[in-house]
């Protein structure tokens, strides 16, 4: 499984050593520290898709395995491998940092901006990657001090209380994830004699059913606040509202899915046997995040805010996705992260664009912009429809796979769950009416249409947006193996010594090419 | 007929409860000085009187340690004291030497 | 080698390499003393640091020699009569007490030279305090301990209370000694108490008389035991003892600050590990459950307290209560493993603490008064490299990852999982983020533009003069152009006028090319590249302190 060249290392220090670079550099010439995170993001994108070429498609395993002996005296060790679940979010998160950085404006030449941008792409990314508990918990800590350096340093006006709410949040809920590794740890030591954070091995440790759920709660209190998950959200509106575009486009975008990834790959890995029992409960909070969500973003009067709360929504159902334990569910959950990483990095963009050209997130100082700018307006019109879930474009495949999958299983968490699909489109296409058809007003016209700059940076994602639309079978394909492994390791432990409660868990079943739709 | 040594100790336990009472509730320096050297002589009068109970030397060589540690404690506790005595008198010289400056 | 009959007053053998890196210090401070007071007018500060310096240096070296011989023979080797023990945990101590001093010596000399402050004391007294920590590290006998104790604390009152000019220096140096003589005389009554208990001072022969003998007079043992920890909690500013911490650190000189809070901490530590893991082993199930209360407390009260301090050096001082409480977390876990984390522990933070007081001394400017947060407004803006050396000592005290100051938590904590005190290790990892946020606010101040400034590069047009608004600093700084020390590199003549508009327009700082001495920064330097070089690659540190616990 080891080819040659070590991709995933490569991966993480990449950006890493940018940022180095961009530390030890001189200031002066701004051009030049643009130049190096351009370079920097640049290259990690083109290694990230060379892995993703390397990728074997047909195999559910961790691929491009590497291993390194770290704090060998804690049983810590470098250990970094891909799958078909995090391929795609490594893709993804490879994808956004430039165009993050692109969409940065002014700023995107301060020597620290860019420094802080590249370090934090090499902790998500670290994170991503990790098969080491402890590796992905300290970049998993690693990702918030660059995020609470770019709010306080380039944010809007409650960048200071936005920044230590989000900080404190989920530094806190943390505590309890490192304490949770541990404990595990140290019941797997108990068990085998060998001390390891290698999350392949610790699967195998055998958790009684009180164990299990304390130790699930541990991981997915940190999970929970860091997606945001329903009533774990509170500090993520702020925290989108005042971050600049960049870190806007990165919390909601990728950090966001550091949580559901966490989710998915170390509460379903790690406890299945709990996640069965407490599945109902994740997904009761899933479904209410995703209608909660959908009402207060309803009544946002702030771009931003509403994009937040809709977040909240998507994430609901990336929630619900993850605990229907089924085969077709897991997939979308995974591509939904995906998709949503794409479409609510474009939507922040595409507001800091009018943000720039206007000087307000507020809805109300919006009207007609359809008018002045209409192919900005298009693109916002695409990519809303696209998070709304209108077939032919990406948001629909996630969210349909994870309704369908779910229906097998939890039938009315999915009827709930479509309800929300429902409240989204509503509350999406008014914001919508509001901000681009309607007469404009004196400040809107000198409003200006979409530069060729800011084309350069949206033109991949919206171009993503409708391949993942039109096209998902290369990227299910890839998925899939993994989530069947997944699921079968589920069903395996889950109902090794306990009777499955309520309804058996559904087989994964459905076919290799999601594409079916 | 030899006093019992529960006798010594349980004057020894007084004395340092008087210390550490009279430390924590009088608010004069050198009284609070005195205190801490009840306590250790406290300490003093226990080592001596296990030592004897023990028939062993050790907790006698303890004492002059610490008679010794206590001069010295008492050699800086004044020094600072002194220091401090002297700084607020300087300090009001000084005053004095700006008004009329 | 040793030999001391038990019956007589026969001279023991002084095995005099064991005992070399203390002898190194106190011979160290004896010659700065004696070059004081030889000399009518006074050496340049410069050559008492330098030799200061140089002293740390071989006491370092004496330190690594004694480590290899440990660890060549791989057993503890005792001497002058069993009352030392030179063992892996002795000697890992050892050679952080001469790193602290070494590192001390080059901030201190920054200090005293911005303050005009001659003579060799300031440096003499730290030789002999971190001597007197070394022989508390390698004590094998309480009196031992408690000589140990005191000749590391005295010279800490005296360094407290050093900066004659604030009368909160004395006052500090007062209440640190008042307090701390209380503690040594309840110290030594609990000696005085285990002495009765078990006929004898020295750790291992009471270790073996607990092994072997069911006491008689349990209580009598106990409450020796429990003195003992409280004249131990005491030093290492644990809560309840803990109420000196604050008014001490705010009072003294900002260097003595730094110097003994990792000192004493290295000293009352090194003590407090060897006795309780050693000697009282066998009570383990009466201490274990009051250290997790006093655990909890500590890491509670210095998390919370530390969120209301308007004054850095004062915040600083709760901090350190609360990593006080993570280091008892190791002990309380009364494991080997506890043992190496709590070293571990010891040594990042000695570190770190070093480096933050240095930052602060720099700060405070010249009188060291300035240390309101607000002093610290815009300080990465105008002095970018000092405000990211203090940002990342800042953050790796609040456990930000690939710094040393997460590792020790992590370590810590996986010891108290070990040893099932789930709660306890969630509480702490609680209180970390707690404390975190004071942390951040001193982050999120200096990387803040300047109140009323709209450019920060204006500051460095100050002439060097020391402008903190309406502090009395300012007159203090007024003449700025006598640089005593050398330490203001050609100040000019207006620089007066300079400190006014200073005062009119905000706080300010002295730029880095006018004020800060290059030895305070070399520090500075060393103790936020040892963070974050062990923090990325922690290898080295993890297996020396690894096999130090071994080799108890």
């Amino acid at each position: 499984m080891n080819t040659g060249f070590p991709y995933l290392t490569v991966l993480v220090l990449l950006p890493a050593g940018a940022a180095l670079l961009t530390a030890v550099l001189p200031s002066r010439s701004r051009a030049l520290m643009r130049a190096v995170g351009w370079a920097g993001s640049l290259a990690t994108l083109g290694v990230a898709v060379a892995a993703t070429v390397a990728f074997s498609s047909g195999d559910g395993n961790f691929q491009m395995v590497t291993v390194h002996p770290w704090i060998s005296a804690l049983g810590i060790s470098w250990a970094l491998g891909v799958d078909g679940i995090s391929l795609f979010l490594v893709l993804m998160t490879a994808v956004l940092f430039p165009v993050a950085m692109g969409g940065s404006g002014r700023h995107g030449g301060d020597k620290s901006f860019v420094a802080w941008m590249l370090l934090l792409e090499a902790g998500c990314l670290g994170s991503f990657l990790s098969l080491d508990l402890l590796v992905f918990f300290l970049f998993f800590e690693l990702t918030l001090v660059p995020v609470y350096f770019l709010i306080t340093g380039w944010g809007y006006e409650r960048r200071g209380y936005a920044a230590t709410k989000f900080f404190l949040y989920t530094l806190g809920a943390s505590a309890f994830l490192l304490v949770g590794i541990l404990s595990l740890v140290g019941l797997h030591a108990q068990q085998t004699g060998v001390t390891t954070f290698d999350v392949r091995q610790l699967a195998s440790t055998h958790l009684t059913g009180t164990e299990g759920v304390l130790l699930f709660l541990a991981f997915t209190a940190a999970f929970a606040v860091k997606a945001p998950i329903f009533p774990f959200h509170t500090w993520s509106p702020d925290a989108y509202r005042e971050s600049p575009a960049a870190g806007a486009v990165v919390l909601a975008g990728v950090m966001a899915k550091l949580g559901t990834y966490g989710i998915i790959r170390f509460d379903l890995e790690l406890f299945p046997r709990a996640v069965v029992t407490l599945a109902p409960v994740l997904l009761t909070l899933g479904v209410i995040g995703i209608i909660y969500g959908g009402i207060v973003a309803a009544v946002q009067r702030d771009l931003k805010r509403l994009v937040a709360y809709s977040s909240l929504a998507h994430l609901g159902f990336i929630v619900v996705g993850a605990f229907a334990l089924t085969g077709p569910a897991l997939s979308g959950a995974v591509l939904q992260m995906v998709n949503h990483g794409i479409y609510t990095a474009a939507l922040f963009l595409l507001i800091a664009m009018i943000y720039r050209r206007l000087g307000s997130f507020s809805t109300k100082d919006l009207t007609g912009l359809q008018r002045k700018a209409p192919v900005l307006a298009g693109i916002f019109t695409l990519t809303m429809l696209a998070s709304i879930g209108v077939p032919g474009l990406n948001g629909f495949v996630g969210e349909f796979l994870i309704l369908s999958g779910t229906f097998l299983t939890h039938r009315w968490w999915a009827v709930a769950a479509t309800a929300g699909v429902i409240v989204a489109a509503i509350y999406l296409l008014w914001a919508y009416q509001q901000v681009f058809h309607g007469t404009p007003t004196e400040k809107e016209e000198s409003f200006t249409e979409i530069t060729w700059r800011e084309g350069l940076y949206m033109a991949p994602l919206v171009g993503i947006i409708v391949f993942l639309g039109v096209f998902p079978g290369p990227v299910l394909n890839r998925i899939t193996p993994s989530v069947d492994r997944l699921v079968t390791h589920v069903e395996h432990v889950a109902h090794a010594n306990i009777p499955a409660p309520g309804q058996p868990v559904v087989a994964a079943s459905h076919s290799a090419n999601g594409g079916n739709k | 007929m030899s006093v019992p040594a529960d006798f010594y100790l349980t004057l020894s336990a007084v004395m340092f409860t008087i210390g550490a009472v009279g430390l924590l509730v009088r608010r004069n320096v050198l009284v609070m000085f005195m205190c801490v050297e009840l306590m250790l002589n406290a300490a003093n009068l226990a080592f001596i009187t296990f030592a004897r109970e023990l028939n062993d030397v050790g907790g006698q060589i303890a004492v002059f340690f610490v008679l010794v540690v206590a001069a010295a404690e008492v050699v800086v506790g004044l020094g600072i004291i002194v220091a401090i005595f002297r700084r607020r008198v300087g300090a009001t010289a000084d005053d004095v030497h700006v008004l009329k400056g | 080698m040793i030999l001391a009959s038990a019956t007589g007053f026969a001279v023991p053998h002084i095995d005099y390499t064991a005992i070399l890196p203390e002898l190194i210090l106190i011979g160290g401070s004896l010659v700065l003393l004696a070059a004081g007071a030889l000399n009518v007018r006074h050496l340049p500060t410069r050559v008492y640091s330098l030799l200061s310096g140089a002293t740390g240096v071989a006491a370092l070296i004496a330190g690594i020699v004694l480590w290899q011989k440990v660890h060549g023979g791989g057993h503890p080797l005792t001497a002058v009569a069993h009352s030392l023990v030179i063992d892996g945990f002795s000697t890992a101590f050892v050679i952080l007490s001469a790193c602290i001093i070494i590192v001390s010596s080059a901030i201190a000399d920054g200090y005293l030279r911005r303050e005009g402050i001659a003579g060799p004391e300031f440096h003499a007294l730290a030789l002999l305090g971190a001597s007197g920590a070394m022989l508390m590290a390698a004590a094998n006998d309480f009196i031992v301990i408690f000589l140990g104790l005191e000749i590391m604390s005295i010279p800490l009152y005296v360094l407290a209370a050093l900066d004659q000019r604030r009368a909160e220096s004395g006052e500090a140096g007062m209440k640190y000694f008042v307090l701390g003589a209380f503690s040594s005389a309840i110290f030594v009554y609990g000696i005085a108490l285990t002495y009765g208990a078990t006929g004898s001072t020295n750790l291992a022969q009471i270790a073996g008389y607990l092994a072997t003998n069911v006491s008689t007079s349990n209580g009598l043992l106990l409450a020796g035991a429990g003195l003992l920890l409280v004249g131990f909690l005491f030093k290492v500013a644990a809560v309840p003892f803990h109420m000196w911490t604050p008014d001490v650190y705010q009072g003294a000189p900002t260097p003595a600050t730094g110097f003994m809070a990792a000192i004493a901490k290295v000293g009352g530590f090194a003590a407090l590990l060897r006795v309780f893991f050693s000697s009282f082993h066998s009570l383990e199930a009466s201490w274990q459950p009051i250290l997790w209360v006093v655990a909890v407390l500590t890491l509670v009260t210095g998390a919370v307290l530390g969120l209301v301090q308007r004054d850095v050096k004062r915040m600083l001082a709760y901090s350190s209560i609360n990593h006080a409480g993570f280091i008892l977390l190791g002990l309380q876990a009364a494991s080997r493993e506890g043992m190496s984390a709590s070293l571990y522990y010891v040594f990042v933070y000695a570190f770190l603490v070093l480096g933050s007081f240095a930052v602060i001394t720099v700060v405070g400017g010249r009188g060291d008064t300035s240390h309101a947060i607000e002093s610290y407004r815009g300080l990465a803006r105008r002095q970018p490299l000092l405000g990211f050396g203090f940002a990342v000592l800042l953050l790796a005290q609040a456990g930000a990852p690939f710094t040393t100051g997460f590792l020790g938590k992590l370590y810590v904590v996986e010891a108290a999982v070990r040893s099932h005190s789930y709660a306890l290790a969630v509480i702490a990892m609680l209180t970390g983020a707690v404390a975190a946020a004071f942390y951040l606010r001193v982050v999120f101040v200096m990387y803040s533009l300047p109140a009323g400034e709209a450019a920060p590069a204006m500051a460095l047009a100050d002439g060097g003069a020391l402008a903190t608004g309406t502090e009395p600093a300012a007159a203090v700084a007024a003449p700025a152009g006598e640089s005593r020390g050398g330490v203001l590199v050609a100040a000019p003549p207006e620089a007066p006028a300079g400190a006014a508009t200073g005062a009119g327009g905000g706080l300010r700082l002295r730029a880095a090319s006018l004020g800060i001495a290059p030895s305070t920064l070399a520090g500075i330097a060393v103790t936020v590249l040892f963070t974050l070089a062990l923090g990325i690659w922690p290898a080295p540190l993890f297996s020396f302190v690894h096999a130090a616990g071994l080799l108890f």
